[in-house]
């Protein structure tokens, strides 16, 4: 990722980064000590992303830079200038939730909800390179992230659902594309 | 307020529940998947500054001086708090029981690490904290104690020296005859057990944004508050404002399990905002806040006990010695977890006599507060732990010796020696169903095959109550003196039919939102869409509480259906006007106010609310034109306590059974968990999803408090577990996914029949493991009396049955 | 918990990274993944006058084979060595640690390097990168040199860079045919910092042991190498009692056992010894099925 605004040169001033963010251009100025949640939840107003450690065990605050999911608790916002981002936010839209997202509402996947952000992100990567997990990987691609409410059952049992519906969409596209060509 | 409230589901004005009893889909989930729920740390005022809290890093020390004029003089710090404003302008916090309250700030001392000695209020946290760097304080340190055994000796420090002791009380209870039960017994089991520290740790820790509003001398605290209207009155009594000039605002909170906490956190952040000449302040706790000084410890127990029986395997009596170390001061309520067993103390069995010596002390360390089923699950492992001592010394079966035991079916409602009366329950169907699941003969024939492999397996079964619908005569022993616990609900209906309802509490996890939804739909024959749940302030609402002590499920359904009821009688007012009908004659039914047997003689509730709302020239004149009503609910028939703490308190008794298979590896101590099985009776079941959610979280809780969680301090008072590193929460691997099934036996004393069971399988799991674990090590002839069982403890222990083993040869 | 002020500075080469560590009055700091020091800033246990990000270094990324080893840029990702067809098949051993090291997410950002440099006592990296015999290059001021991974480690938390060097790349031999691995590690939960670990390599050659490397990771401040246990199983046939002797001397190789609340000294001593023999068997099996 190339970094428009980043300066070689040391200084401990505000400096102005660029990046996307759910597919929208973004320009503002971050110190170097804020950190990548911080910047999104403060500076940019994307609330979703929710803070639960600070200090990289909770998973609460995972979004996905350049697709791959990150701690953004564990990343400065200029360590992000010039990188492609997808927050909670970005994952639904105008109301119409993502299919990972309904279907933790169809096996009450979630209770507070707290975590849900962070797990989502996390299924949503989890899926995009096996589209269909065993338990134990998800479990194993799940393992940083604490929900403290659920007890995982539900969650395990979202993510097959999310893993079935989308398998089945692709099909289902493919099929189409298949019939029409 | 009973008279009406529907009793069973089939009361309903519907033809056919649709929603309440099935697994709808939760309303709130929208909001939360979409991250757009506004927490705590979500919401901004203009001009906001923020907060942060400067703590003590001595366990005990004197307070010299501070000095804050460096930070006072940085560009962007507008205010800065220590003790002595806090003494100048604030009364001690509230304490359970009563008189030993210190500051929110430390005023002379300091009596815990973490305990706040001064604060903050700047532009941002980062420059916030910046400023906390230039406070200086000049500490003396004192001699700490942090051992409870340590704290009751005499010469040892004292936390409040002007009360002489670290006692905070000390009282002997006998329930019954209890020195004849242990006279006459045919044996007697007895056993130390150490329970350890442990926590709520929900995901989001507490928040506030506090505003001072000078004009007015009125306070407006925003936070992730579980119980809005209760912290409003602390927070009046402590700042000393009227209540009614305090407004406390609960937002959306991410989890809470008792461990909210937030008292000290607001009254701080208030007196930072008044300061700041009444800029909003908010102050967000982080992790290592709320790990070292927030309201996330809980249950530090050191427990003597001892079961009565006769050769049959019948009890015949249960001694509880425990001395439960409070911390610092007895703010959190730790003490009222001490007083909640005596609500289930004898748990299941038909034992006649009990005792409990219970002693409160003070120690150097941060006040303990709630925790998920506050107080008895601990006490349920003590219990469960010297019933199956008791089985293995007799050669009977854990389940069979329960099952003598048990308190039969046909004996609800059943008043236990310590006073409280159990509404229903079969608990021989639960075992008999969790036997059956699991092929409980089948495991221990394995098991058997397993022993001769010298591998160590064990299975463990328990059977807990959980006392549901909490009422604060429970907690009389440690200084509560109030009976009942008001939850009110408002219920109007619109001009077009649709349902608003606003209730004293906001979202916190459990699905109540959606409860009242679906309670609403049906009652009114429309679509869970058409009811909309709101939150209201605590000046707002209708007398109420909130989420606590497994109570909010069936007093919400009370308020709603009662209020509900209220709505109904004025719609059959205003339809029998209108319908020309006596009101004697109308009925609500399916959404439709009918006169049955009189074809067209029908309204719809639109039509009926609509024409109260903008026709008054329709109504019967004396009719309010107001589709709208409250009620407010309490646990019918609640007693105040008497001199022994005997009271009718928790309104419902719901049982589970758990069966447990471990494996130990004999070589490291590590457990593994390979099989689990439940069988759980909370009556009728509102929302089956919900409840399951409720049970499973209580598993992964449970497996915790048995397996990993424990704050650990070093000699000097010190916390060693202050990030999520080293305070170890279960993750999805640690979890297991039990086989479960639903036992129903409806509680003749609440609306609908539904038990309490929010805290769920806390109750039970941590009991479940445990005995599991002890099964696996029985033949070896240890046992683990120690919370968690971790590795390390299991080692220590194997090491020690081997070295015996050696010694013996 | 916000990180105090600190200058920042992102050089794109790595002349001029040194070049600023250089400028620097000695508090600065190198950023890679960031997944150890941002919680230290966060805590404010770490101070650096100046951070210089590595992150927009382009050439500092990479996996490839070099001269018969596998190199490994400074600032490779733990995914990207997870993915690595090259690593997985040639060296499977420190695919295998990778996979043990936190979870996807942390594993996404932290690099090699940045695990390499923070030398931690509990890590894997480092244990790995001495029982492979890895070499460590460094670029400073006064140009490159290669360190052995055996000299890397002195102390915990510290390594055998300058103040203004960096570290650049790791080279690891590839697998020798006949042998087999074994990298085990006992934690509190699944991704956890291990209470003990232990890696163990075993070349088999006609039945009997030809090369043992054991190396313990989470016990000691620093990777522990148990050369005692190593030059008792050369020559034995692998097997139990062979396997028995070398745990027994894990066991004692620790002069130094940590503790904390976790895990007593005396505990990790014996858990380094349990890891040792189960690792030994699972090389074992490997060496023989791959000859």
């Amino acid at each position: 990722m190339t970094s428009p605004f980043s300066d070689e040169k040391p200084s401990s001033a505000a400096r102005r980064i660029r990046m996307t963010v759910n597919g929208v251009a973004v320009e503002a100025v971050a110190e170097p000590r804020t950190t990548l949640v911080d910047f999104l939840r403060g500076d940019l107003g994307l609330g979703g992303t929710h803070v639960g450690c600070e200090h990289g065990v909770c998973g609460a605050c995972t979004i996905l830079l350049e697709g791959r999911t990150v701690r953004a608790c564990l990343m400065l916002a200029v360590q992000a200038d010039g990188a492609r981002l997808t927050t909670i936010e970005g994952l639904g839209r105008d109301g119409v939730l993502h299919p990972i997202q309904q279907a933790f509402v169809d096996e009450h996947g979630l209770q507070c909800g707290f975590c849900t952000p962070g797990f989502l992100l996390s299924v949503h990567e989890l899926l995009e390179q096996n589209p269909d997990p065993s338990d134990e990987e998800i479990r194993d691609f799940l393992g940083g992230h604490l929900c403290r409410c659920t007890g995982y059952k539900t969650i395990l049992r979202s993510v097959r659902l999310a893993a079935r519906r989308l398998r089945e969409t692709k099909a289902a596209v493919a099929a189409h594309a298949e019939a029409s060509s | 307020m009973t008279g009406g409230i529907p009793k069973t589901i089939a009361d309903l004005p519907t033809s056919k529940a649709r929603y309440i009893g099935e697994r709808v889909p939760r309303v709130e989930d929208q909001m939360l998947v979409s991250g757009r729920a506004e927490f705590i740390d979500n919401a901004t005022l203009p001009g906001m500054l923020h907060g942060a809290i400067l703590r003590s890093p001595f366990a005990h020390a004197r307070i010299v001086r501070i000095d804050t004029s460096r930070a006072r003089a940085l560009p962007g710090v507008f205010a800065v708090v220590t003790g002595e404003d806090a003494r100048a302008t604030t009364a001690p916090l509230g304490t359970i029981p009563d008189g030993w309250g210190v500051h929110c700030l430390a005023v002379d001392k300091a009596r815990f690490v973490g305990e706040p000695v001064a604060a903050v209020a700047a532009t941002s946290r980062a420059l916030a904290e910046d400023a906390l760097e230039q406070i200086d304080v000049e500490y003396e340190p004192l001699p700490a104690v942090v051992d409870a055994f340590e704290a009751l000796k005499p010469g040892a420090p004292l936390l409040l020296e002007e009360k002489g002791s670290n006692v905070v009380l000390h009282k002997q209870f006998r329930w019954g005859d209890v020195d004849a039960a242990f006279r006459d017994a045919d044996r007697v089991v007895r056993e130390k057990l150490r329970w350890n520290r442990l926590g709520a740790n929900p995901m989001e820790t507490f928040g506030v944004i506090a505003q001072w509003d000078p004009s007015e001398a009125t306070l407006t605290c925003r936070g992730s508050y579980q119980t809005q209207g209760y912290m409003a009155l602390g927070i009046s009594a402590v700042l000393q404002i009227p209540a009614h000039k305090v407004r406390v605002i609960s937002h959306p909170h991410g989890g809470s399990f008792g461990g909210k906490g937030g008292m000290r956190g607001t009254c701080i952040a208030a007196m930072l905002s008044r300061q700041a000449d009444g800029r909003p302040v908010k102050w967000i706790e982080d992790r290592m806040e709320y790990l070292v000084g927030g309201a996330g410890q809980a249950w530090d127990r050191h427990y003597e006990a001892a079961l009565a029986l006769r050769s049959d395997g019948r009890f015949t009596g249960l001694h509880v010695t425990l001395l439960d170390d409070l911390g610092g001061t007895p703010e959190g309520a730790g003490a009222i977890s001490a007083a909640k067993p005596l609500a289930s103390f004898t748990g299941c069995y038909t034992i006649p006599v009990a005792a409990y010596d219970l002693t409160l002390v003070l120690t150097n360390k941060l006040p303990t507060g709630p925790y998920r089923g506050m107080g008895p699950p601990p006490h349920n492992w003590v219990l469960e732990h010297l019933v199956d001592t008791a089985a293995r010394e007799l050669g009977i079966d854990p389940g069979e010796i329960r099952r003598r035991n048990f308190i039969a079916k046909d004996r609800f409602p059943y008043e236990i020696a310590t006073g409280n009366e159990y509404d229903s329950g079969d608990y021989e169907a639960a075992l008999d169903r969790v036997l059956e699941m699991s092929d409980y003969r089948r495991l221990r024939e394995e098991q058997a095959q397993a022993r001769a492999e010298g591998r160590l397996v064990g299975i463990g079964l328990v059977s807990t109550i959980e006392p549901g619908v909490f009422d604060w005569n429970a907690y009389a022993i440690v200084g509560v003196p109030m009976t009942g616990v008001p939850e009110g609900a408002t219920v109007s209906i619109d001009l077009f039919g649709k349902i608003v309802v606003k209730v004293g509490f906001s979202l916190e996890g459990q699905g109540q939102y959606t409860v009242a939804a679906q309670l609403l739909a049906d009652y009114f024959g429309v679509e869970l869409g058409d009811v909309r749940v709101v939150a209201q302030d605590s000046l707002s609402a209708p007398p109420h509480f909130g989420p606590g002590g497994s109570r909010l499920g069936v007093a919400l359904t009370g308020a709603v259906l009662g209020a509900a009821e209220r709505v109904k009688a004025k719609l059959v007012r205003a339809a029998a006007h209108l319908l020309q009908a006596d009101p004697g004659v109308v009925v609500l039914r399916d959404g439709r106010l009918e006169v049955p047997g009189v074809p067209g003689a029908e309204m719809t509730v639109a039509q009926v609310a609509a024409v109260m709302l903008t026709r008054s020239d329709l109504l019967p004149p004396d009719l309010e034109p107001s589709p709208e009503a409250t009620c407010v609910w309490t646990a019918p028939g609640r007693t105040p306590a008497d001199a022994d703490g005997r009271a009718k308190s928790y309104l419902t008794a719901a049982n589970a059974c758990h069966i447990v298979r471990v494996e130990i590896d004999a070589e490291t101590g590590q457990v593994t968990i390979d099989g689990y099985w439940i069988a759980d009776d909370c009556g009728v079941r509102l929302n089956p999803a919900n409840v399951e959610g409720m049970i499973q979280g209580g598993v992964a809780q449970g497996v915790g408090a048995a397996l990993l969680e424990e704050y650990v301090y070093d000699a000097d008072g010190q916390p060693l577990t202050s990030t999520f590193a080293d305070y170890l929460l279960p993750t999805i691997s640690d979890v297991p996914i039990p086989e479960t099934a639903a036992i129903v036996t409806p509680s003749p004393f609440t609306p609908l029949g539904a038990k309490g069971v929010g805290e769920g399988a806390m109750h039970t799991t941590p009991a479940a493991v445990l005995c599991a674990i002890n099964d696996a090590l029985a033949p070896l002839g240890v046992q683990a009396t120690e919370t968690p069982a971790s590795p390390h403890r299991l080692w220590k222990l194997l090491e020690s049955a081997r070295s015996h083993a050696k010694s013996n040869r | 918990m916000k990180p105090p002020p600190f200058a920042y500075a992102a050089p794109r080469s790595v002349a001029d990274a040194t070049a600023l560590l250089r400028a620097s009055d000695g508090d600065a700091k190198l950023l890679a993944g960031g997944q150890s020091l941002l919680p230290l800033l966060a805590m404010r246990l770490a101070r650096p006058s100046l951070l210089v990000d590595l992150g927009r270094i382009a050439d500092l990324d990479y996996v490839r084979e070099d001269d018969g080893m596998i190199a490994i840029g400074a600032m490779t990702t733990k995914t990207a060595v997870e993915r690595s067809a090259l690593i997985r098949t040639r060296q499977p051993l420190l695919h295998d640690a990778t996979r043990l090291i936190g979870h996807p997410q942390i594993r996404n950002r932290g690099t090699v390097g940045g695990s390499m440099a923070q030398a931690d006592p509990a890590a894997e990296y480092p244990a790995v990168a001495v029982a492979l015999g890895a070499t460590l290059r460094l670029a400073g001021e006064r140009g490159e040199r290669s360190v052995d991974a055996a000299a890397f480690f002195p102390s915990p938390f510290t390594t055998a860079l300058e103040p203004s060097e960096i570290l650049t790349e790791i080279r690891v031999p590839m697998r020798a045919a006949g042998s087999g691995w074994s990298v085990l590690e006992i934690a509190r939960r699944h991704g956890d910092f291990a209470l003990a670990g232990a890696v163990v390599m075993l070349g088999i050659e006609s039945g009997r042991i030809a090369s043992a490397r054991i190396v313990l990771f989470g016990v000691a401040p620093v990777p522990v190498r148990v050369s005692a246990g190593e030059a008792a199983l050369l020559g034995e046939s692998p097997g139990r009692p062979a396997f028995e002797h070398a745990a027994a001397c894990a066991r004692d190789a620790v002069s130094e056992p940590l503790s904390d609340p976790h895990a007593s000294a005396a505990y990790r001593c014996h858990l380094a010894g349990v890891l040792v023999g189960r690792g030994l068997a699972e090389a074992a099996a490997r060496a023989e099925g791959s000859s």
